[in-house]
């Protein structure tokens, strides 16, 4: 009898509800209902929402600080304190999907009547538990949680690297920005998990964000934009004809942007970074990390348009080199990775639907899209843009009627050209349809296997194009609000 | 046993109403002893596999049966009807896009009493014909019978990159079967050879179209394969595309959407030519012609004749009928995008790096992970590249399969799987290539430059060379090339 009380009685204090050290986290983890626009990428004229319940944190100021995630498309958005009761109307005030962050307020004073702010941490130490808190069916549940390790990452929606705090811990149905702690302040919060792992956005990078945005001076996050391989190989080394010991890394691909003039060329080795010597591994001694990846420099106390100074080994000699952080931008791709800016284009023309050719197109094949996705269209996200050709679009799929008879099954195909004009987004695509030659559009494809060509009545298209809104639905004949190809070319970048 | 079993064979020829030609008796099993080779570790083979398959004996003294029954055979076992003495045979011709085989018996008596099997022609829609064969689930030689369920161009899964006339049967076919006859009147109308997974009841045969073209192929004592003419041809269907080219809604005609560079058609034919005929067969719309009372794909003429040869089309150009006449070739450009059989893969080894050409054999190793960028520019390279990038491609794109550990290379980080762009600076397009760059190279490391964001190594020059005999004898590898 004994040994069943006991069992019952560890389970209770595994699970602990907080204790009353802990339990001043109530007055700053509150809870963000979001309803976001969940587009079906394969309709994209439809825009079925959807809802997620995640974590936020009070940092003062009627501010509440969260992970971005699933907050770029919303549609409404609410806040909850204590865990349970009333539902606050809220805003998203900012969000930077490159950060990660969101910061949301609430018109209704009420809902900030008992809050205290959090306090961020300044530094995180080195091998330590943290405690994850957050709230489960009303309750504040605080876990403890282990650190496994610094790293640097991509971040959830971005291809900005940056540090993250790994911890581990089997606790399920994380990365919904509960807060992590340690000795009374936020360590981080946490972006994802998998496996055991599960990654945190650090509070000093949070700070570092939330005080640029507050003096009106956040740029933006940049990032390193270009490749660079591990110099771990003495023979390479010394082919580069590097004096002294091993050291660097190699760099291996400098995209060719327009309008910059790259200070870093192939073969350069990166012996210093922001005063940093980097090893041959491409790490750094980070004072406060240990060894992180060169690419955390890119946003230790930097963002977009910062100079960072580099130390490079070219053609046998040491230089220095200014390097300016170019701004992460989704269309710097050639097959964008998001585009929270704006909804899913469309040019729906004769039964013909022209999309944009971007990552959340080819993630409409579901969770395992990297295998089921199409390979060809998947191909191009290692192809860099040009200025002539800086983004893609594709002929989706056709939706059937008169006028497109005979091409009921062409679908997926990347165009070249439209009546003669290179196309590369969906206004180019309106432009050229403006241009018909000889009475007809010739829609050309890349070159390739697959079908070539196609050609459609110019006369009847108008026509056409109205009895397929009427008979499949669609609110317009086309959503264009995205960059221009010109933007797209020409870029924004502050790069070197 | 014996009475039992001649009953049961009794019977089964009772109900299967086959003539009394016995044509059984020319159906031959055939046992194969076979062992491929790792694409990854090419001077490797796998463990040997033994399998069954089934042939039959035409004139000459001949057994055909398909090529995948005696793909990378070791040893070839042949068994006549109701015989148990095994035979030894070899392989006299192998079509691997055509999927037949011609097997020769060392020794003569073998033959003795058994008739050679006669073709007929391609059997009817729903008309019934009879596979005979040695398919798994026993020894002895199985009837089933079925209609012809439709007859057209299918995917050859031997070569696996090949188009070919194929007849689909609801006859059971089954893994044995293969290289079997499929009778009609007593004469083989078909070769079973293949089923296609998530299909029932649905099993397919070589036709007579197929199997005289290879016959006549080898008579010259080589077989060149099935050629092709090197065009795409798309169905021209929408009115306003058949408007713009003058042409009437008579539902004859299809479009040649590309020409394949350097391929037999392309200067003599064009983009958005339409062909009307093919060899006097009227082009449908939509690409086919009425072969024998079946619409099949307009290519199937093409690969009625021999490599070389002629055919005449007539062709829309410029609003008005002209006609022009084609020759055909084989095309070999793509055989690193096929299945490959029989000639072991080629390779290089320097310093412990193991270089070979880059095939859809190798690409199988990588198995069916998430593509990362390496493997997905293999990818590319190998499927796509040809026909986007004509211009860039390569004629045999060479991998660095992997990296025999030595410390000679043991710094190097990028150690397989990767597209070889360059060494020592020569464009790396051959195997050929490689050795020829490794072996100017007098000074300095060797620079291997890989593809896509692979980067580049250094290898120590000297070194390298020194330490490849002792890595040969280390891996057990008897030569450090097969080129």
């Amino acid at each position: 009898m004994i040994r069943p009380l006991l069992l019952v009685l560890l389970l209770i204090v595994g699970v602990a509800p907080v204790n009353a050290a802990e339990s001043v986290w109530e007055k700053s983890v509150v809870t963000v209902e979001v309803t976001f626009k969940d587009y079906d990428f394969f309709q994209p004229w439809n825009t079925p929402t959807r809802s997620v319940r995640k974590h936020g944190l009070y940092v003062g100021n009627r501010e509440v600080v969260t992970t971005a995630q699933y907050l770029p498309t919303e549609t409404l958005v609410r806040l909850q304190k204590g865990g349970r009761g009333k539902w606050y109307a809220a805003k998203v005030i900012w969000f930077d999907p490159h950060a990660d962050l969101a910061v949301i307020t609430s018109d209704d004073p009420e809902f900030w009547v008992g809050l205290r702010p959090a306090r961020l941490a300044k530094a995180i130490p080195q091998a330590q538990d943290f405690n994850l808190i957050r709230w489960r069916d009303g309750n504040l549940e605080s876990r403890r949680v282990e650190f496994s390790k610094f790293a640097v990452k991509d971040g959830s929606l971005s291809f900005a690297p940056r540090l993250t705090l790994e911890l581990n811990t089997d606790l399920g149905g994380l990365g919904w920005a509960e807060p992590v702690t340690l000795d009374g302040a936020v360590a981080g919060l946490t972006t994802s998990k998998s496996g055991n792992t599960c990654n945190v956005v650090p509070a000093p990078f949070i700070r570092q964000i939330l005080e640029a945005r507050a003096k009106g001076r956040y740029p933006g996050m940049g990032y390193f934009d270009f490749v660079w391989e591990p110099g771990e190989n003495p023979t390479t080394l010394e082919h580069l004809k590097l004096k002294g010991p091993g050291r660097g890394a190699i760099v291996i691909r400098v995209p060719d942007r327009p309008g910059v003039e790259p200070v870093l060329k192939p073969r350069d080795i990166l012996l210093e970074v922001d005063g940093f010597p980097i090893d041959v591994a491409g790490d750094y001694l980070d004072p406060q990390y240990g060894h992180l990846l060169l690419e955390n420099l890119s946003s230790r106390g930097h963002l977009a348009g910062d100079t960072v100074r580099m130390k490079v080994w070219r053609d046998g000699a040491e230089t220095n080199i200014s390097y300016v952080l170019p701004k992460a931008q989704y269309h710097d791709d050639l097959v964008p990775r998001e585009l929270f800016d704006h909804p899913p284009e469309y040019v729906v023309a004769g039964g013909l639907v022209f999309q944009a050719l971007d990552q959340p197109f080819l993630r409409g094949w579901g969770e395992d899209w990297r295998r089921r996705a199409p390979f060809r269209l998947q191909h191009y996200q290692n192809s860099a843009p040009t200025p002539e050709r800086p983004s893609l679009v594709l002929l989706s799929t056709v939706l059937p009627d008169p006028v497109n008879v005979g091409y009921q099954d062409a679908r997926l195909l990347v165009v070249d050209r439209i009546n003669g004009h290179r196309i590369s987004t969906l206004a180019d695509v309106v432009e050229a349809l403006k241009d018909p030659k000889d009475g007809v559009h010739r829609v050309e494809f890349m070159k390739g296997d697959t079908l070539q060509s196609l050609l459609l009545d110019a006369a009847s298209m108008d026509q056409a194009t109205q009895r397929v809104i009427r008979r499949y639905g669609l609110p317009a004949a086309q959503r264009i609000t995205g960059p221009t190809a010109q933007q797209k070319a020409q870029g924004t970048k502050s790069g070197a | 046993m014996l009475s039992k079993t001649l009953a049961a064979a009794v019977l089964c020829l009772t109900v299967l109403g086959l003539q009394a030609g016995s044509p059984e008796r020319s159906v031959i099993q055939i046992l194969t002893f076979s062992q491929q080779p790792q694409f990854d570790s090419p001077w490797r083979y796998d463990n040997v596999r033994r399998s069954g398959g089934s042939g039959f004996v035409i004139k000459g003294k001949k057994i055909m049966t398909n090529a995948h029954v005696i793909a990378w055979a070791k040893q070839i076992l042949v068994r006549r009807y109701q015989d148990p003495r095994p035979f030894q045979a070899r392989v006299a011709y192998a079509g691997h896009d055509c999927d037949l085989a011609i097997l020769e018996v060392d020794d003569p008596s073998f033959f003795d009493g058994l008739d050679p099997l006669e073709f007929g022609d391609l059997p009817a829609v729903r008309s019934a014909v009879v596979t005979c064969g040695y398919p798994a689930g026993g020894e002895q030689i199985s009837f089933t019978r079925g209609v012809v369920s439709r007859i057209e161009v299918q995917n050859y899964a031997h070569p696996g990159h090949r188009f070919l006339l194929a007849v689909q049967t609801d006859a059971a076919i089954n893994p044995g079967n293969s290289g079997g006859p499929v009778l009609q009147d007593d004469k083989v109308v078909g070769v079973a050879f293949q089923g296609v997974p998530g299909l029932e009841n649905a099993g397919f045969f070589i036709p007579p179209e197929v199997i005289r073209h290879f016959l006549k192929d080898i008579e010259d004592g080589k077989y060149a394969g099935f050629p092709e003419v090197g065009m795409n041809l798309v169905p021209l269907q929408n009115p306003a595309y058949r408007k713009f080219l003058g042409l009437p809604e008579d539902g004859v005609g299809a479009r040649i959407d590309s020409l394949r560079p350097g391929g037999p058609a392309e200067k003599l034919l064009k983009k958005d030519d339409v062909v009307l005929e093919i060899a006097g067969y009227p082009v449908g719309s939509d690409g086919t012609v009425l072969y024998r009372d079946n619409r099949v794909s307009g290519a199937v003429l093409f690969q009625m004749v021999q490599d070389g040869e002629p055919v005449k089309l007539k062709v829309w150009r410029d609003r008005k009928a002209i006609d022009v006449e084609v020759p055909v070739a084989v095309y070999r450009g793509d055989r690193l995008a096929g299945n490959h059989y029989d000639t072991p893969p080629r390779y290089l080894i320097h310093g412990g790096l193991v270089f070979t050409p880059l095939s859809a054999d190798y690409l199988r190793t990588l198995g069916r992970d998430r593509p990362d960028a390496s493997s997905s520019a293999l990818f590319y390279e190998l499927y796509y590249r040809r026909s986007e990038d004509p211009e860039g491609a390569r004629t045999e794109p060479v991998v660095l399969a992997t990296t025999l550990a030595h410390p000679v290379n043991a710094n190097l980080r990028v150690r397989g799987k990767v597209l070889v762009n360059r060494i020592n600076g020569v464009r790396i397009g051959s195997l050929e290539d490689v050795a020829r760059a490794l072996e100017q190279k007098k000074e300095g490391a060797h620079v291997i430059e890989f593809a896509g964001q692979d980067g580049m190594e250094c290898l120590e020059r000297e070194a390298s060379a020194q330490a490849n005999p002792q890595i040969l004898e280390t891996y057990g590898i008897s030569s450090d090339r097969r080129l």
